[in-house]
């Protein structure tokens, strides 16, 4: 057998880089064409981001230069608030570090590792600090070139100057020099990513400058910043032991009842009553010998008989006034033991649902101006459904776009977003991609839908989205979500069978009428040489025949809409 | 003089009847009807008759297949209809031209003159000669007017041989001075005009090479007969050419045939008329022909056992039967015009002895045979079948 002092010759402890480097994958740094998106979606989330939070109207300009073989210069520019210069270190410097991490809110990027990482890889890459300049509007502008010190995971400014700022300038850009990377106009590049950003941020004014000098445009078609996200309380339901016992080290609440009330959504002193029955239920449930007996008392408790199953054991009180002490410690001295219990008590638990205010859905209105916008479809059609839960405490929500026709190519494209963001990777094992494959298309006059000219878009939001791996590109199959995400998508179908199948019967009388109308002036010839009529006067009769029949049939179509309406 | 007395020419009793101006006058009263119906805001419409078995039936009457009332209404504006109606119109337009000039055209240069693209499509007036053939079908039903009468005819087939004169236009011949070959049947025999005829009755044959055999035999001089050479299944000219013999100048008319089914469908045809073109039997079709063979009895009276082929397909007590010919006879056996004794007996006698006998099959005895025996035998004793 090996010593233990032989096997740890080879301890050492890891460095940020070095995980960084073997964890690339969770980040999104796979592929060259992938890390190079990565980069260029943690700059542009963040800046729409602070943009909303802002209250601006963002303008977002991304320029790729290519300075080598797989070597970009990518500078990202907003006019967003701009970063107080004693945050600089922090927003790019320190991996984990945010304004939005320790809060339960809505975001695009939730773990405040997105734009640290860039500068990561860009230092991992080539070797170079990331360059940002930026301005709150006030008298200077800061430039500073920013590095990660690997070892300490931690900021550090290699060079600052600070500049006069007379014209009020406000904003950030940020310029990363990465190897390793590629630009290619697919699916899963910038372009691609951008465009679909626009489709989701109509408020924003997104361009792109192309390696090869091209400018792209995504042009603004709303004036409203969205509202900024609040921030929601956690709902018991969907908590974890983890959760409640770091929540109670940090808290400042005087009790853990007060702590309870306070921090958790749907949480009241009444409830706290209850808790503590319950608490004291399953304590006493425990000491149950017979396993029978005790899988009952589980299935009563589940059922809210939670005064019966307590009344079952002797000397009950004396449990429930222990576990109401519980509540009134201090909560950072809450044991994980007892936090276990609380989480186990929730499960059983009736609760109202968790609020919704926190939800930010993009909003029909926008969704179709997005649409309309960047695609320049024919019809188009949106559907936000009312917030849902799943898992028992998570909110979420869904939207659909339906965008058909116009200057849309054949074949049937599916936009996933999550939050907002575009997700361009795993579109496979999506749920959004097998809820929209689960409708029957047919039904709504979309006869063949991998030739369509239909592009369907479909947004989750939800403070917690169950991704289906780190690479956050994949939302998993939850049950609920598919549900809400069909019902949109067929909500939004029914709309879109309206219009086609006016469509068809307008383009059905059109067709009809040229039939006869295309045979008018053969037949005047041919009546003009029996009768002797003039040729012309012959063919008038027809055509004014022809008018007064479609008119007539016209009238009587509308009736028939106005009917149904 | 006529040798027979089973076969004699009858009074007249049609006029020649040819008037062109009938079919301009028709043609007119159609264009004014379709142009008052557009300016009254009506949806234009033209009745045909249709056509189909459903719309005909045997007048026992007059023992003819006839058509029946039954009307289909094609309108202008129904998008079925539009591109018929468009067609019919043409060609109505293009027979006036014809007619009032004065020239005629074959059913293949009418789908020429009248196939064009329609202006501002892809589109062809007509775009295959079996869209215009019907149209032409169409107006013949519609008007009661024969094709020939609007100057449109078919190829020309079959011939005719025998002391008759004929004023063709300007044209004035004897048919049995035209050579062996006589004088071929045109498209359409309306014009014609028969100046002179010195024969007692019309033979109509089926087969080329038996009228050729009767014609050096001088069958038609010795007999004082007409030889028409159908060539198979008798063309409308030939048809309307034994109608109007038969009807204007008295002429019986005796039909020679291969003794199979083929052949006595042919003599139907020329008798009670085709359910094809059933609308044409008051002109086309003679009841009064008469059939002079081949029979079945044939086989046995001239012993002619060993020059029999065996009929096609299956007979009717066999597994899968019947097929082929045994099935065309039972289908003849149904004809109503079939149903009398002799021609039952003779139809029953084909199935049972599963044989057919062609008119070259007499040529076994001899070859002068059915010009000097067979025929004068049969003809002069009147052993005809109805």
């Amino acid at each position: 057998m090996a010593e233990a002092n032989q096997l740890f010759k080879e301890f050492k402890i890891q460095s940020v880089s070095e995980f960084f480097r073997r964890n690339a994958a969770m980040l999104g740094y796979t592929g060259k064409i992938r890390s190079l998106t990565t980069v260029i979606h943690e700059a542009v989330t963040n800046s729409l981001d602070a943009c909303e939070e802002a209250g601006i109207l963002p303008y977002v300009r991304v320029e790729i230069e290519e300075l080598g073989r797989e070597h970009y210069k990518v500078i990202i520019e907003d006019n967003g608030p701009g970063i107080p210069e004693k945050y600089i270190t922090h927003v790019f410097g320190k991996m984990l570090a945010g304004t939005k991490a320790h809060r339960n809110i809505q975001s695009r990027g939730q773990q405040g590792i997105g734009i640290s990482g860039a500068v990561m890889f860009a230092q991992i890459t080539s070797g170079k600090a990331t360059r940002v300049i930026t301005s709150t509007g006030d008298d200077k502008i800061i430039e500073a070139w920013v590095k990660i010190d690997v070892d300490r995971n931690e900021g550090k400014i290699v060079k600052k100057e600070k500049h006069p700022n007379p014209k009020g300038w406000r904003g950030t850009r940020i310029e990363l020099e990465v190897k390793n990377v590629r630009y290619v106009r697919s699916k899963q590049g910038v372009y691609w990513y951008l465009k679909l950003t626009a489709i989701a941020n109509p408020h924003a004014h997104i361009e792109l400058i192309e390696p090869d000098g091209r400018l792209i445009v995504f042009p603004r078609s709303s004036e409203d910043v969205p509202e900024p996200p609040v921030e929601m309380k956690p709902h018991p339901r969907g908590v974890l032991t983890d959760d409640v016992y770091r929540m109670a080290k940090k808290t400042r609440r005087s009790s853990v009842k007060r702590f309870l009330v306070g921090e958790f959504s749907r949480i009241s002193d009444k409830k706290i009553d209850e808790l503590v029955e319950y608490i004291a239920a399953l304590r006493l449930i425990k000491t149950e010998d017979d396993k029978n007996v005790q899988e009952q008392l589980y299935e009563r408790l589940m059922k809210g008989e939670v005064k019966a199953v307590l009344r079952s054991f002797r000397g009950y009180t004396k449990v429930v006034k222990q576990v109401a002490k519980l509540m009134e410690k201090p909560p950072e001295k809450l044991s994980w033991h007892e936090a276990e219990e609380i989480v186990e008590a929730f499960k059983y638990m009736k609760f109202l649902a968790p609020p919704t205010h926190g939800l930010r859905p993009i909003g029909e209105e926008n969704i179709e101006k997005g649409l309309t916008n960047i695609l320049k479809p024919e019809f188009v059609t949106a559907v936000t459904r009312s917030p849902k839960v799943y898992s028992g405490g998570i909110p979420f929500q869904v939207e659909v776009g339906l965008a058909y026709g116009g200057e849309i190519p054949g074949g049937f494209e599916l936009l996933r977003y999550a939050n907002r963001v575009p997700l361009l990777f795993d579109a496979g094992s999506c749920v959004t991609t097998l809820a929209a494959r689960s409708v029957d298309w047919r039904r709504y006059k979309v006869d063949d839908l991998d030739r369509a000219p239909l592009v369907l878009m479909i947004n989750v939001i939800s403070v917690h989205v169950p991704y289906t791996g780190t690479g956050k590109q994949s939302i998993a199959n939850v049950e609920e979500i598919q549900n809400e995400i069909r019902l949109a998508i067929m909500d939004a179908a029914r709309r879109l069978q309206t219009y086609l199948s006016g469509k068809h019967r307008r383009l059905h009388q059109a067709k009809r009428r040229r039939t006869f109308e295309k045979y008018v002036p053969e037949i005047a010839r041919a009546l003009s040489v029996l009768t002797g009529e003039p040729e012309e006067e012959v063919k008038n009769y027809f055509l004014s025949y022809i008018e007064g029949h479609f008119a007539a049939k016209e009238a009587g179509g509308a009736e028939e809409v106005s009917e149904n309406a | 003089m006529p040798k027979s007395k089973a076969v004699r020419r009858e009074k007249p009793r049609e006029r020649f009847s040819y008037d062109p101006t009938k079919v301009l006058t028709r043609l007119e009263e159609y264009g004014k009807k379709i142009l008052e119906d557009i300016k009254a805001g009506k949806n234009p419409y033209f009745d045909i008759p249709m056509r189909g078995i459903g719309n005909v039936y045997f007048d026992e009457k007059r023992r003819v297949i006839r058509m029946g009332d039954k009307l289909s209404r094609r309108y202008f504006l129904n998008v079925a209809h539009a591109r018929k109606f468009m067609q019919t119109l043409l060609i109505m337009a293009y027979v006036k031209r014809l007619v009032s000039e004065n020239k005629h055209a074959s059913l293949r240069e009418a789908y020429y003159a009248n196939k064009h693209t329609i202006p501002g499509t892809k589109e062809n007036t007509f775009e295959d000669q079996r869209e215009s053939d019907p149209i032409i079908e169409d107006l013949e039903r519609m008007m009661g007017v024969l094709r020939e009468e609007m100057h449109l005819t078919a190829d020309r087939r079959g011939y005719i041989y025998g002391d008759i004169v004929i004023r063709d236009g300007e044209d004035e011949f004897n048919t049995s001075k035209l050579g062996m070959g006589g004088w071929a049947v045109p498209g359409t025999v309306e014009h014609l005009q028969f100046v002179e005829v010195n024969v007692d009755y019309a033979l109509v044959v089926e087969t080329a090479a038996m009228a050729d055999r009767l014609i050096e035999e001088k069958f038609p001089k010795k007999e004082n007969a007409l030889i028409i050479a159908t060539q198979g299944q008798a063309s409308r000219g030939v048809r309307r050419l034994i109608h109007r013999l038969h009807y204007e100048e008295g002429l019986p008319i005796i039909v020679f045939t291969d003794g199979d089914p083929y052949g006595w469908y042919i003599y139907s045809t020329i008798k009670q008329g085709s359910i094809n073109l059933a609308y044409l039997s008051d002109k086309l079709a003679t009841p009064e022909a008469k059939f002079v063979g081949m029979t079945m009895d044939d086989i046995e009276r001239y012993g002619l056992k060993n020059v029999t082929e065996k009929l096609k397909g299956i007979p009717p007590n066999k597994k899968g039967g019947p097929t082929a010919d045994y099935k065309r006879i039972l289908e003849e056996m149904e004809y109503p015009w079939f149903q009398n004794k002799e021609w039952q007996r003779q139809l029953k006698m084909a199935i049972k002895m599963g044989v057919r006998i062609e008119q070259q099959a007499l040529a076994n005895k001899s070859l002068e045979f059915v010009a000097k025996k067979y025929l004068p035998e049969k003809i002069n004793n009147g052993e005809l079948l109805p």
